[in-house]
Order: C-alpha cells, then sequence, then structure tokens
C-alpha cells in the first residue's frame, strides 16, 4: 500500500510549485539539452551515437507502452506486434513505394496504430491476467502471419532491400547519417513526449488514471471503462508503431522477433525498471536497459541469463523501479 | 407515483434465495433506513437498484420507467448513484484528484484530450463547493490512501456528489467508524438530504444513527420484508424486537 | 483427399493433446497461484533435456517418471524462493515478468549445458512402428502420446476429486481467504500446486521431444497455443482448458490440409471469434464488470 502511494506522488500533476519557474520545468529543460547534445559528448565517453538512437527509440516504445501499463493499468504483453507493423509498414514502404522516409514512417505509425485501435476494443474485453493473456495472443498472431508470409516479409530471413535516404525539405536536405538520424528520432521522441504529457493531464487522462485506481467507482460514476481502455490502448499502440518504424530505419532491416511477445517482455522491463508510475521512467530503464545489454553481449555468451536476472532482480528489488525508488527517498 | 418502487422483487443465487418478495415505495425526498441483522439481504437489495446485478422477480421502477434490468452505468446517468461498503476511491490519488475524476466525469469531459483555461476553471471551483459540503477543504492535497477510514467515505461521499444524484445509496456509510467520525457523517447525511434535497437509501447497523435520523425505516430479515414505519412504530414492533433478539439487543445491533 | 484430412485431422488431436497437458498446467499455476508461469515452456524443455540425460542410464520408462519429477524439484527451488515473495502484490506484471525473466535464464542454462543445437530422443522401437499398412500414420508413438495425456489428463482429475490437496486445490480456486481461514496452509497448498503445474510441463516436454526432438526453445512453440487454449476454454475452469487445447489442436490440424501457411495463425482467429462471441471462454465463469 505504501508502496503505491509513493510511487503514485510523481506521476500525478501537484499543486504549483512557488516561484516563478517549477522545478519539474527547469528538469525538463535541462533533460532536453543534454539530449541535444548527445553527439557532442557521448563519443567523449566511448559511446556512439547509433546507441543513443537505439535508447531514445526503446524508450520511445516503453513510453507508448507505459501509458496503458503505468497510467491506464493495462498490462499489455502483446505491444511489440504494433512495434513490429510499423518497422514493415516503414521497411515496405521505402522498398516498394517511396524514397521519403518521412512518408514511409507515417504509413509505420498508421499501420499499427490502426492495428491497435481495432484489436484493442477485443483485448479490454477482459482484465487483468487475462487482458494479458489475449494480448500476447493477438500479438503472436501477427508474428506467425510474418513468418509464414514469406513473399511479403521476407519471412524468418527478415525484410531487407530499403534504406535510410536523406530528407529532402524545400530548400534544405538533412542527411541520414547517424548524427541527422539521430536528430530525427529525437524530434519524434520529443514530439511524442509532449503528446503523452498533454494527454495526461487532460480529463481524458485522468480518466485513465481513474481506471488503474479504481475502475468499479468509475463504472459506478458511468464511465464506460472499456471504451477508455480502448483508447489508451491506441494511442499507445500508435506511438509505439512510430518507434518500430524508427528501429527500422536504424537497422535498414527488420526481422519478426521485432514482432514477438519477447520484445513485448523487453519494453515491459524497461517500464518497470525506470518506474512505470513515473513519465520519464521509461527513459532511465531504457538507458540501463540498453546499455548493459550491449555491454554484457559483447563480453559473454550468457548474455540471455544477465539479461534474465535484471528480470528478476528488478522485479524482487525495484518493483518502483529506479525513478520511483530515488522519489520514495527523497519524500522519506 | 412513488419516486422509487420495488414490486415483488427477489434475487435467487442457483439454490440460494438471498431475497423474496421485497415491495416497497420511496418517496421524493425521503430519508430511509434500510436495518435487518447480517445476512438480511440488505446490500443484495442496493446491488439489485444500482444495477450491481439484476433482479430473478419482479420490477423495478424509478421515477415511474422500468429500470429492472438497467446497467450501472446508464442508472448512474438517471441519477442512481451509490457508496460501498468497502470504500471505493482512488486510494494513491490526492483528495483533489479523486474529486476532479468525479467532477470531470460530471462535467462530461471524460474524452477530451486537453482542456480550455475557463473549463479548468469551472472543474476547480466545482471542486471546492463539493470539498466545502464534505467538509474536506482542509485535507485536500492529501493523498486519499494515507487519510483515516472516516475521511476516506467522506472523500467518497464527496465523489458520488459530484454527479449530482436523484437518489443516493449508502451501504453502512459509518461503518468502522469513531465517534467524532460518526457525528460528522451523520450531519453530512442529514444535510445531504434536508439543503441538497438529495433521496437517500441507507444501510446502518447502529440504531442511534437509524432512529435519529431516518424519516422511515424498511426492517428485512432472511431476505424478506420483516416490517417498515417511522421509528416509533420499528421500536415498538414486537417482530422486530424479536428478529433482534438473538444478537445483543436494538442498540448493538451490528 | 478423405485419408489426408483424416490424417490431419488425427494429427491436430495429438497436436490438441500437447496443447491440453500444457494448458491443464498453467491453468492448475493461473488459478491458485495467481501467476501466468510464462517460464512453463522452458520448464518442459528442462525436463526433455533431464530425460535426454537419464535415457542411458534409466531407459525410457525411468526418465518419463523421473525428469518430469526432477523439474518439479526445480520447481519446488523456484516457487518457494522466488515466486512466492510476490504473492501479496496485487499488480499481475511482477510474477509475469518474473518467470519471463526466469524463462531466459532456464534457456540460456540448458544451451550451456547441453549445447544450442536440436538432439533426438530415443524412444522405444516398438513404438515408431506404423500400426497398419493403410493407415501409414498412426505410428504407435501417436497413440502413445495420446494414451499418456489421458492419464495423465485422468489422475489429474482424480487427485482433485477424491484426494485432501486436491479438494483443497479446488476450494482454494474458488476461494484462498475462506480456506485460509479454515486453518489450511495456503503456502504449502501453493508451492504443492504449482509443483504439479510443472510436472505436467515436464510430462508434456518428454512426449514432444520424442515426435520433434530437443533444443532449447522447444517449449516457445507450445506455450503461445497453451495460453490460447486457456482464453478459448475459460478462463477458471481446467475442463475448459483440456476442451480448448484439443479444439485448437484440431482446428490447426485440418486448417494445415487446407492452407498449411495458416496453420498457426487460425488458432489466434477461434482466439479473437471466441472474444467477441463470449468473451468468458467456453466454460468460463462470469466475471463481475471485467
Amino acid at each position: 500500500m505504501t508502496m503505491e502511494i509513493a510511487s503514485a506522488r510523481t506521476a500525478v500533476a501537484k499543486p504549483p510549485a512557488p516561484g516563478l519557474i517549477s522545478r519539474r520545468v527547469l528538469g525538463n529543460v535541462a533533460l532536453g539539452l543534454v539530449l541535444l547534445a548527445v553527439p557532442f559528448w557521448l563519443p567523449l565517453v566511448g559511446g556512439y551515437t547509433d546507441l543513443a538512437s537505439r535508447v531514445l527509440i526503446y524508450a520511445l516504445a516503453a513510453m507508448g507502452l507505459n501509458l496503458l501499463l503505468g497510467f491506464t493499468g493495462g498490462l499489455s504483453f502483446g505491444h511489440a506486434a504494433y512495434f513490429g507493423l510499423g518497422a514493415y509498414g516503414v521497411g515496405l514502404m521505402l522498398k516498394y513505394e517511396t524514397h521519403s522516409i518521412l512518408l514511409a514512417l507515417l504509413v509505420g505509425t498508421l499501420v499499427g496504430g490502426i492495428a491497435a485501435t481495432l484489436l484493442g476494443p477485443i483485448a479490454v474485453r477482459r482484465r487483468g491476467i487475462y487482458f494479458a493473456m489475449i494480448t500476447i495472443a493477438i500479438g503472436q498472431m501477427f508474428y506467425f502471419l510474418a513468418v509464414r508470409w514469406n513473399s511479403l516479409t521476407g519471412g524468418e530471413d527478415g525484410l531487407t532491400g530499403f534504406s535510410r535516404h536523406p530528407i529532402k525539405l524545400p530548400g534544405l536536405t538533412v542527411p541520414m547519417g547517424s548524427v541527422g538520424f539521430f536528430y530525427l528520432v529525437l524530434v519524434c521522441f520529443g514530439a511524442c513526449a509532449l503528446l503523452l504529457w498533454t494527454v495526461l493531464n487532460s480529463p481524458l487522462g485522468h480518466t485513465f488514471v481513474g481506471i488503474r485506481e479504481n475502475y468499479k467507482r468509475l463504472i459506478f460514476l458511468g464511465v464506460r471503462t472499456k471504451r477508455y481502455l480502448a483508447i489508451s490502448f491506441a494511442i499507445s499502440g500508435f506511438v509505439v508503431a512510430l518507434a518500430g518504424g524508427l528501429n527500422a530505419l536504424l537497422d535498414n532491416f527488420t526481422s519478426p522477433n521485432t514482432l514477438n511477445y519477447t520484445l513485448s517482455g523487453d519494453f515491459l522491463i524497461i517500464a518497470v525498471l525506470g518506474g512505470m508510475r513515473n513519465f520519464w521512467g521509461p527513459l532511465a530503464g531504457a538507458v540501463i536497459f540498453i546499455l548493459v545489454r550491449d555491454y554484457v553481449s559483447s563480453i559473454t555468451d550468457n548474455w540471455m541469463t544477465v539479461i534474465g536476472l535484471i528480470f528478476v532482480l528488478s522485479v524482487l528489488f525495484f518493483p518502483l523501479g529506479i525513478l520511483g525508488f530515488f522519489n520514495r527517498k527523497s519524500a522519506s | 407515483m412513488s419516486f422509487l418502487v420495488l414490486d415483488s422483487v427477489g434475487r435467487r443465487f442457483g439454490a440460494l434465495r438471498a431475497l423474496s418478495d421485497i415491495s416497497l415505495s420511496v418517496e421524493s425526498g425521503e430519508l430511509r433506513a434500510i436495518i435487518g441483522p447480517n445476512g438480511a439481504g440488505k446490500t443484495t437489495l442496493f446491488n439489485l437498484i444500482s444495477g450491481f446485478f439484476p433482479p430473478t422477480e419482479g420490477n423495478i421502477t424509478f421515477e415511474g420507467a422500468p429500470i429492472t434490468a438497467v446497467n450501472p452505468t446508464e442508472l448512474v446517468h438517471r441519477g442512481i448513484i451509490r457508496t460501498f461498503q468497502i470504500t471505493e476511491i482512488f486510494l494513491s490519488l490526492t483528495v483533489y484528484e479523486n474529486l476532479r475524476i468525479a467532477v470531470e466525469t460530471a462535467m462530461g469531459l471524460n474524452l477530451r484530450p486537453w482542456i480550455s483555461r475557463a473549463q479548468r476553471a469551472a472543474v476547480a471551483e466545482r471542486i471546492a463547493e463539493l470539498a466545502a459540503i464534505v467538509r474536506i477543504e482542509s485535507k485536500l492535497h492529501r493523498v486519499a490512501g494515507e487519510l483515516s477510514h472516516g475521511d476516506q467515505r467522506v472523500v467518497e461521499i464527496g465523489i458520488v456528489l459530484a454527479k449530482s444524484p436523484k437518489l443516493l445509496l449508502l451501504d453502512e456509510p459509518t461503518a468502522g467508524m469513531g465517534d467524532e467520525e460518526t457525528r460528522h457523517m451523520t450531519d453530512l447525511i442529514r444535510r445531504l438530504n434536508k439543503e441538497q434535497h438529495i433521496t437517500m437509501l441507507f444501510v446502518e447497523h447502529d440504531m442511534a444513527i437509524v432512529f435519529g435520523i431516518a424519516d422511515r425505516i424498511t426492517v428485512l430479515d432472511n431476505g424478506k420484508m420483516l416490517a417498515e414505519g417511522n421509528a416509533a412504530e420499528i421500536a415498538a414492533n414486537p417482530r422486530v424486537q424479536s428478529a433482534y433478539l438473538g444478537d445483543a439487543g436494538l442498540g448493538n445491533a451490528a | 483427399m478423405g485419408l489426408i484430412l483424416l490424417f490431419n485431422a488425427f494429427n491436430g488431436l495429438i497436436q490438441g493433446a500437447f496443447y491440453a497437458l500444457m494448458a491443464l498446467g498453467l491453468a492448475l499455476i493461473l488459478g491458485l497461484n495467481n501467476t501466468i508461469n510464462f517460464a512453463q515452456g522452458a520448464f518442459m524443455a528442462l525436463a526433455a533435456y533431464f530425460a535426454f540425460t537419464l535415457v542411458p542410464y534409466t531407459g525410457f520408462w525411468g526418465a518419463l517418471i523421473a525428469a518430469p519429477l526432477l523439474a518439479g524439484v526445480i520447481g519446488f527451488a523456484v516457487e518457494t524462493v522466488l515466486v512466492r515473495r510476490l504473492y501479496s502484490r496485487k499488480d499481475p506484471i511482477y510474477t509475469l515478468l518474473l518467470t519471463f525473466g526466469l524463462a531466459l535464464i532456464i534457456q540460456d542454462m540448458i544451451r550451456t549445458i547441453w549445447g544450442a543445437q536440436g538432439k533426438p530422443l530415443a524412444i522405444p522401437g516398438f513404438l515408431n512402428h506404423p500400426l497398419s499398412n493403410t493407415y501409414f500414420f498412426l505410428t504407435g508413438y501417436r497413440l502413445f502420446v495420446v494414451a499418456v495425456a489421458l492419464i495423465g489428463t485422468g489422475a489429474l482429475f482424480a487427485v482433485l476429486r477424491f484426494t485432501r490437496i486436491g479438494i483443497r486445490i479446488r476450494a482454494g480456486n474458488a476461494d484462498l481467504e475462506t480456506i485460509s481461514a479454515l486453518g489450511v496452509n495456503i503456502y504449502l497448498l501453493r508451492t504443492a500446486n504449482f509443483i504439479i503445474g510443472i510436472v505436467f510441463a515436464g510430462v508434456a516436454g518428454i512426449l514432444a521431444a520424442g515426435q520433434l526432438g530437443l533444443n532449447p526453445t522447444m517449449g516457445d512453440a507450445l506455450i503461445m497455443p497453451a495460453f490460447v487454449a486457456i482464453v478459448v476454454g475459460g478462463v477458471g475452469s481446467l475442463v475448459g482448458s483440456l476442451l480448448g487445447g484439443l479444439i485448437i489442436g484440431l482446428a490447426s490440424g485440418i486448417t494445415t490440409a487446407f492452407f498449411p501457411a495458416a496453420s498457426e495463425v487460425v488458432i489466434y482467429v477461434i482466439m479473437g471469434i471466441m472474444l467477441v462471441v463470449r468473451p468468458r471462454g467456453l466454460l468460463g465463469q462470469e466475471g463481475l464488470f471485467e
């Protein structure tokens, strides 16, 4: 009980803090500056820009998922499906239809997002554990579709034969090398963060949180809770699909693994590890998860055991996630 | 035409008869107590009226319209709202946020992914109004889960009031409360009835409260109606007395 | 065509028997331990590898008994050391992620100990022969799988119906608080239940390995259909899970005859239809306000 309370404090807007600029605004500005400067400072500490793009893409996916998971209380174990649909949408568009990666991203996001919009209402027919089982099963359907529909998707070998082209705007061509692409990812990340932030601070977002907290009370206030679960499902689906599209661009490749439930598990642990009741929790989780995985897989073949241990240990010892953990410390 | 009418209503769960042949009518503006020993069917009665589950026999009408098999969401829109024996609020949110969800719902804003300055102000004003009615202003920015049991119940009443109920069902509003909290709650119930003109049904074990504030009292025993009347009639009713004899007497019937 | 259809239907039923065994183990643990055991597939593979190691010493029959029990011992350790700590957390995400992580660890261990390459599991020679020349597909092993599935299921239902622990497990499924108040040690009960679920997975794993061979991720292919079987059959009903497993196995088998590429996807379509038409599944209970 105390755990939930401590964690929720960070998730909700408090009465405005005294002073001209609140600490929250300052913190967000600082975060933005750090992210903007990544291509300059990351190489100095031994990182590479593509790794930062990967972190942001996974953070974006986990943030999208977290709207449903952490703020609406819907435990989806199948969001990789929308990630993968976004990825295949982008890959197929670039391979067959267009050289514009922006158009491809738009189409990929729509494909994944619309799938989530159509399937959400089916999944929300049950709650709790069963909701999780249904979402995972729906997700696996797409996985097997991608594996079997060889002629379109390339089957288990994955989809190749597309690449990032520079973005041509009127009077301006943006090269899509590692750094250029990083800024594209950052723009997408920032726009989605702003969108999610706006939603969470609106009556719609308040309704989502109400469903997480007590759906019975909401039903007896006359709210059709399933409709709102489905809306949250859809919004999170669009965000996750965009992340998937970016991921396909980062790799110039996508495979059925981007649809598989194991990737859904990665997104979930990123949200939980960072703190799922915290707006920036998924970003913190993605930084840790991607860096650890990148490092460990370079030094041992048994990296799966290490990833498994991250799951086990964070569930046992950091149920509030890293940010939740520190928030509680500073609160007490 | 009475406000709320139950006509030979009954509910079975498999072989178990939880309620049978309940006929009662409640007038607009009435404050009605439902009493009876444990297992008498009081909460089942509330569940039937609020649409938690439908009756297996009989009919219910509200403001002249049949509501027998209407779902709870629709009943809320018609003005029937309830509280639960176990307080149902948003525990990890502040009192303010609890009320905000209710107010925004009542104002039909749930679907809005943004909110105008004017609407935000209207919401805040209504929250302040509700907080004043239930007298929780001083704790508005406390997390609900950290409040005392009594205060949590008060928050729940604030939440349901946001929807401007015509008929309010309170399931054991004072259960588990201390003297001071009970007095506050009793006073609140009376004020809501007299000042806000809300028709109320409440289940209560504390006979002092029941006899103190209820206009009329319905007594259930073993799933059946035992008696109905005002305080004096019920107190004098020999069947009611014998039903309660197994317990520790009238004053302590819980 | 008729023969091919029959062949595929029969094949599907055998596949359904695997799904049903898996689904039963999962449903048991889902019911009383309130846990989606993602590691069920990994335990299944683990038991099969135990059997692979035991066969030279104990023979196939000894391994069929001993290996699931060994997996049960690991299950016992996992439940008492890890899973048990999470029962008090209401949010199901924690057990889900815990068992998901466990699955990764167990798979990786198997890979490290036995290698990533697939291996065959030796089965007694007489089970390998076709029973007749006309019905060439009817090998003894396929009948054997069906028989073991029947015996296992029968034994489970007998235990649940007639033994003290079984009756308590069923009562606990209905109302854990009440039987706890009646003085039943629910910790012990949940541990026992978890072990039974794992042993079931173990048996299914060995049977599957006898037909398809061993590899570290062999459980992955069966755990998803088992989920679907539970959803289709109705959450909270063991008989439902059993039926669900057989139905999706049969559907998948028949689809193979007409449109092989859709044989996996079809079970998810069935689930989707079920959710639209009857959200609680074939035999599931109706949850209030789900």
